[in-house]
């Protein structure tokens, strides 16, 4: 049977929400004809491409600054930014960029390839500790052969420089202005070559943006590659989701991708939204077990609480059909995903759940939970506080129950969870992560050198690091799918983790703005912002 | 022992100073309606929550793919869940007994230690008021610490959980009786028959026990009874901030957290625990009230 919300009251919603309109209507018109406020929950600390790893910051900055090389919204082609062309050496250790010669900052100084030098020095630099510079590989040295050509030397090989290269991380800036903000910049200014200028920052309530009206050099697959169309853009914060769901209702925002999913049917239904969404979902929440942890160390015990748990049901009861089920530890549609083991992977089947488990030797005790010589099967689990974890780690300890798994929880704020996340303390630990391709999310999770943290599960095989190296330094394409294909297999038949669903890109526009393109990379929906524009 | 008029002789039992009109404060507290019904409907209340087991019509922690079902009443409510089922297709009639079980026992466990530790501190510091300038800046002291504060300090420390919330709310109830039960003390410290006491020779253990301990109770009883109302209220608090008991267990104010989500659509959900937090609240204060119109010797001239 369906649940009940599918026809909601809409009246007395209606009845809720006019209160809201007549409050809005006797406003004066807030957004000026070309100006677009896009609601969200959160704000950044600061806006320095090397001192953030905040979603908020990555979004303005995608506005505010141009990469190197863009990225498609299908998440896998790669398409010129500020470098028009580039070439691998032979050996792949050697990428040479040819910059477009016509970019100009927003204060109107062009961009030169001193430029790109600057950036890329000051993200490796150890002075900055930026905690995204990883991201850049194995850099030795970037180096300028002219005005409009670079040169990035690593000492080895790297396949996912190219999209590393697209994230905001790697955004070009401007020298003179990081020395002349110091310890400010970011915070009270950001020169960049972006299709949006620096405006006004207000600390956790807004940032207004406006247009780069010399803004021509745009990635291709905009419809425009610039100037935008629309002339500011003001990001606000709203970070109560019902507040968030009214302000798109009464046109006080024009686009946000930060609605409820509770609140999306109303949203379709209502003449003034649209709402769009992305086919690739590339974030993904998932349960991880410690793998040398009792109880969850014996493979039968993951597979078991695998096969137990109905994602399904999840995906439909608690996000309304809005999020993808997920069986797979990144998206399927994921650049490198082996599509070899699809019919293997892991669906729900709670009887077989239990028979394995009974095959084990986990037998029911009196208290219908599950014991092997005196072990309870009891894990715990350290989640996040709030309530997307709350939901979610409460249907899973349901489910766990009908089949005699006692997870116990322990949410903790974010503040210090990712303290607690880095210890040994706990058996599974709830979490959610972006990603580009298969190789982005491997490499970060299953290196035996990132353990405790981001590789919490323990996961430490000789053979997995040596793949993840192949996949990583490869330079023929095959290999590298080869090899991520070879480690998906792995970890997938030992059950490493439990995975939960895909988040797919959900963008609820005012139905006077053009539809735009859902884009997936680091969750920043409307990427560049060139989409954005008022219908004719 | 409702001999009233024997307090001259010396040595004579303590109880009858104790609670002169025992008799008759029953027959007042009858009369007050107000009184009588918020008692009657907490009895309701505590009956419920300690035959939960009993009465609820599901498992409480079982999900289910009936989520939100609005009550019975509502337009598409149905008689199978009375007051509807939560976001997770939970019960909420079944979550709502258990959860005031939770409730009600975290008020009365913190509610009594922090009110033994608190008066014990307060009589204490009055019989030896050597010690008692000590003591009660150090109650000062406490009282500075919000009870929130304090609550998010010790999840911090111990993690989310019932104990952390019961041991805030205890810590916080401490200094506030710490201080009615030290003033009441000192007023009873200069009664003649503890005087007496010390004249006859009585060890100060006796001294204390029976005749400061025995005619400072009521009040201090009065004074628990009053803070219960706030104790359940602060630890609402608490939980709805996330940081009380832990999933699956259920508690009025966690249940009023997870429907806030769901606000604008299913209300019911967040509704329904915060109409019995207030209910639950104001019976229990209208109940201290009266308890403490009839017992109180200062009201009764």
């Amino acid at each position: 049977m369906r649940p009940m919300f599918n026809r909601p009251d809409f009246r007395s919603l209606a009845g809720r929400i006019g209160l809201a309109v007549a409050l809005a209507a006797g406003l004066p018109a807030l957004a000026a004809a070309q100006s677009v406020t896009i609601v969200r929950e959160v704000d950044s600390n600061n806006y320095d491409p090397h001192k953030s790893t905040a979603r908020a910051a990555s979004e303005v900055l995608f506005m505010m600054g141009d990469t190197l090389v863009a990225l498609d919204p299908d998440m896998k082609t790669i398409a010129p930014g500020l470098a028009e062309s580039w070439e691998v050496s032979e050996d792949g250790k050697t990428y040479t960029f040819h910059l477009r010669d016509d970019v100009k900052f927003c204060d109107g100084k062009p961009m030169t390839a001193e430029d790109v030098v600057y950036s890329f020095t000051r993200w490796q630099d150890p002075e900055t500790k930026s905690p995204v510079a990883w991201r850049a590989g194995p850099l030795e040295e970037v180096v300028a052969v002219d005005d409009h050509t670079v040169e990035y030397r690593m000492s080895a090989p790297y396949s996912e420089l190219l999209y590393q290269l697209s994230q905001s991380f790697a955004t070009i800036i401007d020298k003179d202005n990081v020395e002349a903000l110091g310890e400010d910049f970011g915070v009270t200014g950001f020169n960049g070559t972006g299709p949006f200028c620096w405006g006004e920052w207000t600390p956790r309530n807004k940032m207004v943006l406006t247009r780069h009206d010399d803004y021509v050099w745009g990635p291709s697959f905009y419809e425009t590659t610039g100037p935008a169309s629309v002339e500011e853009v003001v990001w606000q914060i709203v970070p109560e989701e019902n507040t968030r769901t009214v302000a798109v209702l009464t046109g006080q925002s024009q686009i946000t991708q930060y609605v409820p999913y509770i609140a999306l049917e109303q949203l379709r239904a209502a003449p003034n939204v649209e709402v769009v969404q992305s086919d690739a979902a590339f974030w993904t929440y998932f349960f991880g077990f410690k793998i040398d942890k009792p109880t969850v160390n014996d493979a039968a015990v993951r597979q078991a609480i695998n096969l137990a748990v109905n994602q399904e049901a999840m995906a439909e009861d608690l996000f309304f059909g809005e999020v993808q089920p997920a069986y797979s530890y990144v998206s399927q549609d994921a650049l490198d995903w082996n599509h070899a083991i699809d019919g293997e992977l892991l669906r729900y089947d709670p009887e077989k759940a239990a028979q394995i488990l009974d095959e084990a030797g986990w037998t029911v005790g009196a208290d219908g939970i599950r014991e092997k010589d005196g072990v309870k099967l009891q894990p715990l689990a350290y989640v996040f506080a709030g309530s997307t974890w709350q939901k979610i780690s409460e249907y899973v300890q349901a489910e766990l129950r009908k089949v005699g798994i006692d997870l116990q929880l322990q949410p903790f704020d974010a503040t210090i969870a990712w303290g607690k996340l880095a210890t040994q303390e706990f058996d599974v630990f709830g979490m959610s992560f972006p990603y580009i391709s298969s190789g982005d999310a491997l490499n970060l999770y299953f290196r035996s050198e990132n353990m405790p943290t981001p590789n919490r599960m323990n996961w430490d095989d000789r053979e997995t690091d040596d793949l993840l190296e192949a996949g990583l330094t490869a330079t023929d394409e095959a290999v590298r799918a080869d090899s991520y294909g070879e480690v998906l297999k792995k970890v997938h038949e030992a059950a490493v983790w439990l995975p939960l669903y895909h988040e797919p890109m959900t963008i609820a526009q005012s139905s006077e703005l053009k539809t735009v393109t859902p884009h997936n990379l680091y969750g920043c929906g409307l990427y560049k912002g060139l989409g954005i524009a008022y219908k004719e | 022992m409702t001999a009233t008029a024997s307090t001259e002789a010396a040595g004579v039992a303590p109880e009858d100073i104790a609670a002169p009109r025992r008799a008759s404060w029953w027959r007042r507290l009858l009369r007050d309606r107000a009184a009588l019904l918020s008692m009657a409907v907490l009895a309701v209340i505590v009956l419920g929550a300690v035959f939960a087991p009993l009465l609820a019509p599901y498992d409480p922690y079982a999900n289910s793919r009936q989520v939100m079902v609005p009550p019975a009443w509502a337009a598409r409510g149905s008689m199978a869940h009375l007051l509807g089922t939560d976001g997770q297709g939970r019960d909420i009639l079944s979550r709502l007994l258990y959860g005031t079980q939770l409730t009600l026992l975290i008020g009365v466990v913190s509610v009594g230690l922090g009110g033994f530790v608190g008066s014990l501190l307060g009589l204490v510091s009055a019989f030896y008021s050597r010690i008692d300038p000590w003591v009660m800046r150090f109650v000062d002291m406490m009282l500075s610490f919000p009870a929130i504060l304090l609550g998010l300090a010790l999840v911090a420390v111990l993690g989310q959980g019932a104990f952390p919330v019961i041991l805030a709310l205890a810590i916080s109830s401490v200094p506030d009786c710490a201080r009615i039960s030290r003033g009441i003390a000192v007023g009873i410290m200069k009664q003649e028959y503890i005087e007496a006491g010390r004249a006859v020779g009585l060890s100060d253990r006796a001294l204390f026990g029976r005749y400061l301990v025995r005619n400072a109770i009521s009040s201090i009883m009065i004074f628990i009874s009053l803070r219960f109302g706030q104790v359940i209220l602060i630890g609402a608090a608490l939980s709805f901030l996330g940081l009380g008991a832990r999933p699956p267990l259920a508690e009025l104010g966690m249940m009023a957290a997870q429907g806030r989500d769901f606000l604008l659509f299913a209300p019911h959900i967040a509704v329904i625990p915060s109409v019995l937090i207030f209910i639950i609240v104001l019976a229990a204060n209208v109940t201290g009230d009266a308890l403490r119109d009839v017992l109180d010797p200062r009201l009764q001239a």
